[in-house]
């Protein structure tokens, strides 16, 4: 088992014809990844890397189902990729690019609350299930199956996450990045709940930074679990001076009060995540826990 | 991106926002010549034009300022030049800007508008709900984020629903917070809604209004404007492209975002390149424990250019305060390997004098590694940020 992705999870890629979707669409394909159909308008009809190509959802749809769908659209069509996807309702979307405008985010949000649809990203290298799906721009020689979930609120520290638990000799079950923007589709909380009833996954790895509220908020789900899983969380950006706060991050103070990265990691201490001080520590907790 | 406060009225003005009547200056001269125009009698407002709050409580470097701020209140015409030429020139240090401040090359002159009370009104994006969140406070001039991480019960905040503004019952809350009559309804209806029309409609991270004024009629005024624009939104607003003073940054990072990158300036000495943000946290975290800062940061995240992945590693290596520099690149979507071409390209440039080490994971690390052991570069290499950090202070120390 993992969450959200599996080698059965049929995969669209929307804008397929791209040079980065080019790229790893293929690897994603030699990993295992079952993506069965491709979307870019005016390509309708063509063959790219194997992969049938539609002109829209809606036509791909005529001859296949999807579960998932990766947008390798630029930040400017985001908004009406998404649009599309879930009008097909697509249970899963991620996307890749980063720069999609804030208020572009807004309405993604407001369009996925009265859906079913869960977005990943934008900003993210995806989500991954070593050796079954390939669902973005992972460094896929870095994984192993395993047992440990990750979540990860910045893109690069999630590989960092990754080779923590190969030190600590263990694999991953998922790693997902939620996305390094300001906001993103989906927080912490939606995932620790996938996580916490995924049968192979006995440890979750968080991954948070100075930014926004989400590890705030992760914090307060957590404490309200009653069937915990034991949680090693790293907030990155202490050290920030206060003057090199990002638009983001003062906002979200602003609206929420104090949440500097030593009150971010308080509160997680006190919901009962194991907090380090660095990354480097994690593969020694990891190996404590004796999984 | 930010503009100035004479460029935030403009735009205020152009969606019906009543704002004070005023022009900008270059020179003391052009300052007396728009004063008379605005108003026989005065009083003025003279206004530093930074891209900064608390420019009123900040001070001048120079002595030849007069020891006053960068928000000077005049009432004769003939001050008026005199008090602009103190200013313009000089370099205004408020609690915003860092310590080395910012040079005043225009001042914006204001007929003085006259109000019964000033309180503070202000939009942004809670991400986290999300939504746009209005703040009302009557604590006016203080910076916002420290209003609210130390005298958070001052603020009121108000969550707006996207597409159906402002209602009638959260003006009611404001007017009770303001404790003010509901008599003033329908000019905070205004108001507001013209803010929140604004705000959206120009892709707007952030609209202070610090303070509004209430004049007699009871119409609501912005006396001071601040917008904060978002920069991914930019390609939709030329207009407000346009506004950018390039004045206002850094050369070095202009020419990071000439390249697509972020750079960013701490006090410290050890410059440090990654692909993504929190890599750069990370790194500062590393070096603080260890009892030293971060000079500079460059991410390169998104990078598939050598020329701009060269040109961006130079700005780091010749910045003067950088004594060591540490590369830290998790090949995912950027591959290791043209980072290595782009460090080659840049060290023919300008050297590798000081030391350097890499820490090369992900996408085409092996490739990356051969590329610059074969270019018998004193570079090193680590595995990960702990090791790289470590080599690199002490190799720092060697030189000193």
């Amino acid at each position: 088992m993992s969450v959200l992705a599996n080698k059965n999870t049929r995969v669209l890629i929307q804008g397929i014809t791209g040079t980065q979707a080019s790229f790893h669409v293929k690897r994603s394909i030699e990993s295992g990844t079952n993506i069965v159909a491709g979307i870019s308008p005016r390509h309708g009809g063509e063959e790219h890397l194997g992969i049938p190509v539609f002109d829209t959802i809606r036509e791909a749809q005529r001859q296949f189902s999807f579960d998932a769908s990766v947008l390798f659209v630029p930040a400017n069509g985001v908004k009406s990729a998404v649009r599309e996807a879930i009008e097909a309702e697509i249970p899963l979307i991620i996307s890749i690019a980063q720069g999609v405008p804030v208020h572009d985010m807004l309405e993604i949000k407001s369009m996925l609350n009265a859906s079913k649809t869960l977005m990943i990203g934008p900003n993210t290298p995806g989500l991954i299930t070593p050796e079954e799906a390939r669902l973005g721009i992972f460094p896929e020689n870095i994984h192993k199956k395993g047992n440990i979930g990750i979540i990860s609120r910045s893109s690069t520290l999630t590989y960092e996450a990754v080779l923590e638990t190969k030190a600590a000799g263990l694999g991953q079950s998922t790693v997902i990045g939620l996305g390094d923007d300001m906001i993103v589709g989906s927080d912490f909380r939606v995932m620790l709940n996938l996580f916490m009833q995924d049968e192979d996954t006995k440890a979750v790895v968080l991954i948070g930074k100075a930014d926004n509220a989400y590890e705030i908020l992760a914090a307060k789900y957590y404490a309200s679990l009653s069937n915990k899983k034991p949680v090693i969380a790293f907030v990155a950006g202490e050290a920030l001076p206060y003057h090199n706060y990002n638009m983001g991050y003062a906002s979200d103070i602003i609206t929420h009060g104090r949440i500097t990265v030593s009150d971010k990691k308080r509160i997680m201490r006190e919901a009962g995540m194991t907090v380090v001080d660095n990354m480097g520590q994690i593969h020694q907790i990891l190996q404590e826990l004796q999984l | 991106m930010n503009i100035h406060e004479y460029q935030a009225k403009k735009v205020l003005a152009q969606y019906g926002i009543n704002v004070p009547k005023g022009g900008i200056a270059y020179t003391p001269a052009e300052a007396k010549r728009i004063a008379q125009k605005l108003s026989s009698r005065g009083p003025w407002m003279l206004k530093a034009q930074i891209q900064s709050g608390a420019r009123a409580g900040g001070h001048f470097i120079s002595h030849d300022a007069g020891g006053k701020g960068g928000i000077r209140l005049v009432t004769q015409i003939s001050n008026v030049s005199y008090e602009t030429s103190q200013m313009l020139n000089n370099t205004l240090v408020t609690e915003q800007t860092d310590d080395k401040g910012k040079r005043v090359n225009k001042v914006y002159v204001e007929a003085y508008k006259e109000a019964k009370r000033l309180f503070y009104v202000g939009m942004i994006i809670d991400s986290s709900i999300p939504a746009i969140t209005l703040l009302i406070s009557d604590v006016i001039n203080e910076d916002i984020v420290k209003l609210a991480h130390f005298n958070s019960e001052s603020l009121l905040r108000l969550n707006l629903k996207y597409d159906s503004g402002i209602t009638d019952e959260q003006i009611f809350k404001i007017l009770d917070f303001l404790s003010l009559d509901k008599e003033y309804l329908r000019s905070f209806h205004d108001f507001l809604g013209k803010l929140l029309f604004t705000f959206i409609n120009l892709d707007a991270q952030m609209i202070e209004i610090n303070p509004v004024g209430m004049l007699t009629d009871k119409k609501l005024i912005a006396l001071d404007a601040k917008i904060t624009f978002d920069d991914n939104a930019l390609f939709r607003h030329p207009d407000i492209m346009k506004m950018r003073d390039d004045s206002e940054e850094d050369d070095r990072v202009l020419k990071a975002q000439r390249c697509g990158f972020q750079y960013q300036e701490f006090s410290g000495t050890i410059g440090c390149i990654v692909n993504g943000g929190s890599l750069a946290l990370e790194a500062m975290d590393i070096l603080k424990s260890k009892g030293y800062e971060m000079a500079c940061s460059l991410n390169v995240k998104g990078g598939v250019d050598k020329d701009k992945i060269s040109a961006g590693i130079k700005i780091i290596m010749t910045n003067p305060r950088v004594e060591g520099v540490f590369i830290n690149i998790l090949g995912g979507f950027l591959r290791c390997n043209l980072i290595a071409d782009g460090i080659l390209a840049a060290t023919q440039d300008v050297g590798a004098a000081i030391p350097i080490v890499i820490r090369f994971e992900g996408t085409n690390k092996d490739e990356a590694r051969s590329i610059l052991e074969q270019s018998n570069l004193p570079i090193m290499f680590a595995d990960n940020p702990d090791e790289a950090i470590e080599k690199l202070l002490k190799q720092m120390e060697v030189n000193d």
